[in-house]
């Protein structure tokens, strides 16, 4: 099936893939597959990511939610509503999906499948070294790089040709994605269908794409017999240039003209509202896998937008890329390692320069490593840090040297060990934040913005790796919170101290598993849900119970095994890991709740078991209720009560 | 009375069989036979409680340590000192302070046990807190039943006693009018005549003659 199971987090929200940017968001969402309406997903919350689109269900986040891949949609349609009709995207999945009715998990469909399919031929997954492309971003016409164009070579003073359809030179770095991220598709051996181009397939220009022309003959009508001169407009006939995306005539949508003839026709009667989707409605393969996201809350615009930026850019291929190939050429070790962007990626660059390297062993082999790796990092660092794109094009490598110099730091000086972690944290935080630029501004105001932020932070709370909560001991200000996380976002799309507390005002509306608590005194922390006042008081009491085995640092004049001795907020705090005040919060709580109660001293306020009121308390020691007892019945005995 | 003091505090013995055979009476002090409860030793005894229903367990607990240890001695006024014994415990260097003894009176005001010595400048406006209070163990109402069942007992209806009589005269010693306060005797006559069962009449100056029917 096109959609597939989803995986939640803690905050019912997608769990991300590695290197899985969102991009948007939108809440009230409708789902139809074909023309109909999936009942039990009429209304969520839609995750567009930089790898999937994320449908979570409002109602019933863990059983109706579901995602489709992106490298598995063929088309996307946008359809800008009419009257009572919302605006809608329609993904129409790739031929093969479409044919492979079995649910895939990877989304790969075996070789023999596709074979199988009457609409696409086994594809020719060989292209040559110079079949790389670059989509312009003025026409979006698909250019091929041009072949002496090396990326690891290049500089802001490599000549560029221009667009060929408007002329438009393009920046390095889009030329480089470009080249590297047709490098890594042909990277894996037998080539993965999963690495086929997910664009709407038109006939390109030249012969950098040998695939489409070479396909048998296929039941399409739009099919020419020279399929890469022109490109017919299914409406009006007119002959459009293949890199249009509109009909110059008409102003029609233009369809890929490798389509089956059955779904182009079908898609015109999809527009229309549909009716729900029985369960005993009949299959038919191709109506219903087509998949509709129903806009009702607005937003569809934008989502459009990064949709189309989000499948230009494919950054799934990435996934398992090899580093952004490295200018070491340049470096004392020589050599051609241009294969990285040429031939067989980043493993045979290597090899290739082993047997020219002069070996030398030992410590000067150590220290001319160290040397090589120091001046490449260099390089790197100062690749990227040129110009914003860059710097996203090269983000994961960044982000790996980032965290091993907080490593090494942290390795070197312990000190600072905590701003080392902070800054590793933040460097691995880049991307995952809900901020306002994400999330859509439709209908509701800040809401979803609010809710957004609300699961992002209980996200962050409850992560086990950063395990904020756990290093807090469970509890944490709400003030140091807010101070964390904005701290971690590194200076940028800081969070207000407004939307902090609505957002987190909300974790209970979400049913997520963080909440807000409030003190006597109003003090707001933040903790666990599954931390309630009893825990805490049975923390507070197994560890004054051990007060009564321990003997004190000094003698005390009390009788300590009995007792126990009274402790202060400081010697809690630092018992459980808590700050002073939520330590004297916590106290005071259980003193309120009659467990504990209190000594005021010249050592200050501390904080006993409760001995006093024996009577009643469910905790108190028997000897002490016989002792009372004993009491109350002497005096009864001698007339007194 | 020399009672060595038990060694439950000192860590060097065995508390443990300490705590539990040392008689179900309590824990005593050096130079005093009372025995104290084990809460006496407990320091946030000592500080006024901000949980109310911690706060009245600590009075009940404090109003029947003191009316026990007041009987124990036949105390029949006490001195609102924090230094005195039963709001002073030296052993865990802890006292009761001024305000929650006096809190604590009041608290055994309300039940009837206790009533503070009108000052004698504060005699004209009837009650003012003194220094000094009446801690009634028995109630004067108490003693005053007492007090006649004992002239039952003596057959003594119908007979004029003096004050001093039943203070400190022979027919009484043995029994527990004998070495009674006065102010605290002559209230518990009061109530006795308030009943219509005795009359109360100056026999002389400063003496007080009374008549039981």
């Amino acid at each position: 099936m096109f959609l597939k199971n989803l995986d939640l987090t803690t905050a019912l929200r997608p769990s991300y893939l590695p290197d899985e940017d969102l991009l948007f968001v939108q809440d009230n969402v409708g789902l139809y597959e074909g023309k109909y309406k999936l009942p039990n997903q009429q209304n969520g919350q839609v995750y567009l990511t930089s790898h999937r689109i994320c449908y979570v269900d409002k109602a019933e986040p863990r059983k109706y939610s579901a995602a489709l891949d992106l490298k598995d949609v063929e088309r996307y349609e946008f359809y800008a509503g009419f009257l009572k009709s919302s605006p809608k995207i329609t993904l129409v999945p790739k031929a093969n999906k479409r044919a492979s009715l079995q649910p895939s998990r990877n989304g790969n469909a075996s070789p023999a499948q596709r074979v199988d399919s009457p609409f696409r031929a086994p594809p020719v997954e060989t292209p040559p070294p110079s079949s790389a492309t670059w989509v312009c971003t003025i026409c979006s016409f698909s250019n091929p790089v041009p072949s002496n164009f090396d990326p690891t070579t290049a500089s802001e003073h490599t000549p560029l040709p221009p667009c060929l359809a408007c002329g438009i030179k393009p920046t390095l770095t889009h030329i480089l994605k470009a080249a590297i991220s047709n490098a890594t598709s042909r990277q894996p051996s037998g080539g993965g269908p999963a690495l086929y181009t997910p664009l709407p397939v038109r006939p390109k220009p030249g012969s950098e794409l040998p695939a489409p022309a070479t396909q048998p003959s296929s039941p399409s009508p739009f099919q020419t017999a020279d399929a890469s001169a022109s490109f017919q407009c299914p409406r009006c006939t007119f002959l459009n240039h293949p890199s249009l995306m509109s009909c110059e005539m008409c102003g029609g949508p233009l369809i890929s003209n490798d389509l089956p003839a059955e779904l182009t026709q079908q898609r015109r009667e999809t527009d229309s509202p549909g009716p729900v989707l029985s369960s005993l409605a009949p299959k038919t393969s191709e109506a219903l896998e087509s998949v509709k996201l129903s806009f009702r809350g607005g937003g569809e615009k934008i989502f459009y937008e990064r949709l189309k930026g989000s499948i230009t850019q494919r950054k799934w291929l990435l996934q398992g890329a090899p580093p952004i190939p490295k200018t070491s050429s340049n470096g004392p070790v020589g050599g051609s390692s241009t294969g990285a962007a040429t031939g067989g990626g980043g493993g045979g660059s290597a090899g290739g320069n082993q047997p020219e390297r002069v070996k030398i062993a030992g410590i000067a082999g150590l220290e001319q490593r160290g040397q090589s790796m120091r001046k490449n990092n260099e390089i790197v660092i100062g690749n990227a840090f040129e110009d914003l794109e860059a710097l996203m094009a090269s983000a994961k490598e960044i982000v790996a040297l980032a965290e091993t110099f907080a490593r090494q730091v942290k390795g070197a000086g312990g000190a600072t060990g905590s701003d080392n972690a902070l800054l590793a944290e933040s460097a691995s935080q880049l991307g995952l934040i809900a901020t306002k630029d994400i999330v859509g501004s439709g209908g509701g105001g800040d809401s979803l913005y609010l809710s957004e932020l609300a699961r992002t932070l209980a996200e962050f709370l409850t992560d086990d790796s950063r395990g904020v909560l756990r290093k807090a001991g469970g509890i944490i200000s709400l003030v140091d919170l807010w101070a964390m996380f904005n701290r971690l976002r590194g200076g940028v799309e800081l969070v207000s101290p407004a939307d902090f507390e609505k957002a987190v005002n909300l974790w209970d509306k979400l049913g997520l598993p963080v909440r807000l608590r409030t003190f006597k005194s109003g003090v707001k922390v933040v903790q666990g849900r599954d931390r309630t006042d009893e825990t805490t008081i049975r923390a507070l009491l197994a560890w004054m119970q051990d007060l009564h085995n321990f003997p004190p640092d000094r003698e005390v004049a009390w009788d300590w095994q009995m007792f126990g001795r009274g402790v202060t907020a400081r010697d809690v705090a630092e018992r459980f890991g808590w700050s002073i005040g939520v330590a004297e919060e916590e106290l005071e709580m259980a003193e309120e709740r009659g467990v504990l109660c209190r000594e005021e001293g010249i050592e200050g306020l501390k904080f006993w078991e409760n001995f006093i009121d024996t009577g009643e308390g469910a905790t108190m020691p028997d000897p002490a209720k016989v002792e009372n007892e004993r009491i109350t019945k002497a005096l009864k005995e001698s007339g007194f009560l | 009375m020399s009672t060595t003091p038990p060694t439950i505090f000192s860590s060097g013995s065995d508390p443990a069989t300490d705590t539990t055979t040392t008689k179900p009476t309590g824990t005593l002090l050096p130079n005093d036979t009372f025995p104290f409860p084990r809460e006496f030793f407990f320091p946030p005894f000592f500080t006024r409680q901000t949980n109310l229903t911690t706060y009245h367990a600590q009075q009940t607990k404090w109003s029947s340590l003191l009316l026990s240890y007041c009987r124990h001695h036949r105390l029949f006024r006490l001195s609102l000192s924090p230094e005195v014994l039963p709001f002073h415990n030296p052993r865990i260097n802890r006292r009761l302070s001024v305000s929650d003894i006096k809190s604590l009176i009041d608290f055994l005001k309300k039940d009837g046990r206790a009533e503070y010595v009108p000052t004698s400048s504060g005699k004209q406006k009837g009650e003012t807190e003194g220094d000094e209070a009446f801690i009634y163990w028995r109630t004067p109402e108490e003693w005053g039943s007492l007090i006649e069942s004992w002239v039952d007992e003596t057959a003594q209806r119908g007979s004029v006693l003096t004050v001093y009589e039943l203070r400190e005269g022979e027919g009484t010693r043995g029994t527990e009018i004998w070495g009674m306060d006065s102010d605290v005797l002559v209230k518990a006559l009061g109530t006795v005549v308030k009943r219509g069962k005795a009359q109360i009449f100056q026999s002389g100056e400063d003496s007080l003659g009374v008549k039981f029917f």
